[in-house]
């Protein structure tokens, strides 16, 4: 793990562009899931200013399919404030398709039995908190899962 | 070069619901765990303080509130907030403020009180403890990131909802023999299995509950006092570690990898291995939590503690008793004062102050404390003179 480092005082640009505001500002208003691609491959969208797996400074923007499969669940029947009226529901861990996981909530899962890790999910923009998904539709032929 | 320190004095109150305020209940075991030690609140030269949801109460820098309550209000203090491991991340700043030398004692004292808040809003407070935008704002709540953890566990390793069961009956035994623990009668299995499901596959009784509470620990230099009256914990190590904050983001979900750095800096420092501890408190703050710590810090192999755990390993009279004071789980967590007072059990476990749950045998003890979901992680590893 060799991180690359500026010159000494010459203070380096982070390359992470968008901010925590603009991040929930792009799913919010502007349907675009921002994220960064680390130069050692790692995808996240958590906000950084060097890669947090690596330590490089080079973050590249690009924006995030919001596809992806189920890699761990829960269904929450005690939630937080934010969501108090749509428990219960699921929160989700989704491996994308473009590699990294990002956390996000289905309110159309509400028992244990309607999600299964592995389970294909996309996002979709909601006037409500937080990035939310809904699972694929079921490809033709393949009995509902 | 570094002096050896020692735990001198510690002091917890009865933790659940506290009438009085968190600065008073604070002042009361600090003053208690000072005296304990044999030392005049004159001699303490720095308060570590925990409190991370103090604002909960309206009220920030309790320090000197504690120092002038003890009528030291010259002494120097700060706040320390580590989420759920504050209090052992106050006690690190203890343990290297004396053996380097810069203070012969130092005063450690975590508090918490939020029974005053509904279920609501103290798991809305506790979610802060996270990566709110990238976790808590997409709905996870602690006992959802952790349900994730358990979830991940049981897919990955076969983990058994009677495993899982078997850690919560386990501390409510131990906590029903301890004073200071929120809860004080035992469960049976079946009750586990009855309860409400919070975060699937976590149900009621896998989850810690929201106590106040509060625990004082007196840090000295060993050279300065060579008489102790109680048996002293000799600070044979003091590590802390960090991970990546989203859990998300971690390469692995079955582990912490914080809690396994930790123990293996603790490790090398005490210079122990993991055979040589006699007793444990670790953080159970769901009963995943316990499991994980467990194989984390290397005492079972990864997916192996559920097991264990259910054959009575880790049992007060196990091979390795592990929570004897009932953990957070049934003890409580008073989240600033969780990391102290597990040091209280230690103490009092060396000092033969254990009444019931006194282990078999306690000549050298570890204490595993962490913040959020393993964010932070504290390991503290005692020994005997």
């Amino acid at each position: 793990m060799s991180a690359t480092v500026p010159p000494r005082g010459l203070p380096k640009e982070p390359s992470a562009a968008h901010t925590i505001n603009e991040f929930e500002h792009g799913y919010e208003e502007e349907q675009r899931l921002r994220g960064f691609r680390s130069a050692c491959g790692f995808v996240t969208a958590t906000w950084g200013l060097r890669c947090a797996r690596c330590g490089q400074y080079d973050l590249t923007e690009f924006i995030l399919s919001g596809k992806g499969v189920v890699s761990a669940y829960t269904v929450q029947n005690v939630p937080s404030d934010e969501f108090v009226n749509d428990a219960p529901y699921a929160y989700v861990l989704v491996d994308l398709d473009e590699g990294g996981r990002i956390s996000g909530w289905m309110p159309s899962v509400r028992a244990v039995g309607d999600l299964s890790i592995g389970d294909r999910v996309h996002w979709v923009p909601s006037y409500k908190p937080g990035v939310q998904f809904e699972k694929d539709a079921p490809a033709p032929g393949d009995g509902g899962r | 070069m570094t002096r050896q320190a020692w735990v001198l004095g510690a002091a917890s109150n009865r933790f659940g619901k506290m009438k009085e305020t968190g600065r008073e209940a604070a002042s009361r075991v600090a003053l208690e765990a000072i005296q304990m030690a044999g030392l005049d609140p004159n001699e303490i030269g720095y308060t570590f303080v925990s409190n991370a949801f103090g604002v909960a109460e309206r009220q920030a820098h309790i320090g000197p509130l504690i120092n002038t309550a003890l009528g030291i209000p010259e002494v120097p203090s700060h706040t320390v907030e580590s989420a759920c491991s504050s209090s052992s991340a106050a006690l690190h700043d203890a343990y290297v403020h004396v053996a380097g030398g810069f203070l012969d004692a130092a005063l450690v004292v975590g508090v918490e009180k939020l029974s005053h808040l509904d279920t609501l809003n103290a798991t809305s407070y506790f979610a802060m403890g996270a990566d709110y935008p990238f976790e808590s704002h997409n709905g996870a709540t602690f006992p959802g990131l952790y349900a994730t953890i358990a979830d991940a566990h049981v897919k990955r390793y076969g983990t058994e909802t009677e495993q899982l069961g078997s850690v919560a009956v386990k501390n409510h035994l131990n906590a029903s023999l301890n004073p200071h623990a929120h809860f004080q009668k035992p469960i049976t299995m079946d009750t586990y299995l009855n309860s409400p499901v919070i975060a699937s596959p976590l149900r009621l009784y896998d989850c810690c509950p929201f106590s106040d509470g509060a625990a004082a620990v007196v840090v000295v230099a060993a050279e300065k006092y060579p008489n102790p009256g109680m048996e002293p914990l000799v600070i044979r190590a003091s590590a802390r570690a960090g991970s990546i904050a989203a859990m998300h983001d971690r390469p692995e979900l079955t582990g912490l990898p914080a809690s396994q750095r930790a123990s293996q800096v603790a490790f090398k420092q005490a210079k122990v291995e993991p055979s040589q501890i006699d007793f444990m408190e670790v953080h159970d703050c769901f009963t995943i939590a316990e499991l994980v710590a467990l194989e984390d810090m290397g005492f079972f192999p990864r997916g192996e503690a559920g097991k264990a755990t259910a054959e009575g390993l880790t049992a007060r009279d196990g091979k390795l008793p592990v929570n004897p004071s009932g953990g957070l789980k049934a003890k409580g967590h008073p989240i600033s004062a969780t990391g102290a007072s597990q040091v209280v059990e230690i103490f009092e476990q060396f000092n033969g102050m254990a009444g019931g749950r006194q282990v078999p045998k306690s000549n050298v003890a570890l204490a595993h404390n962490v913040g959020a979901t393993g964010s932070s992680a504290s390991v503290h590893i005692f020994s005997r003179r």
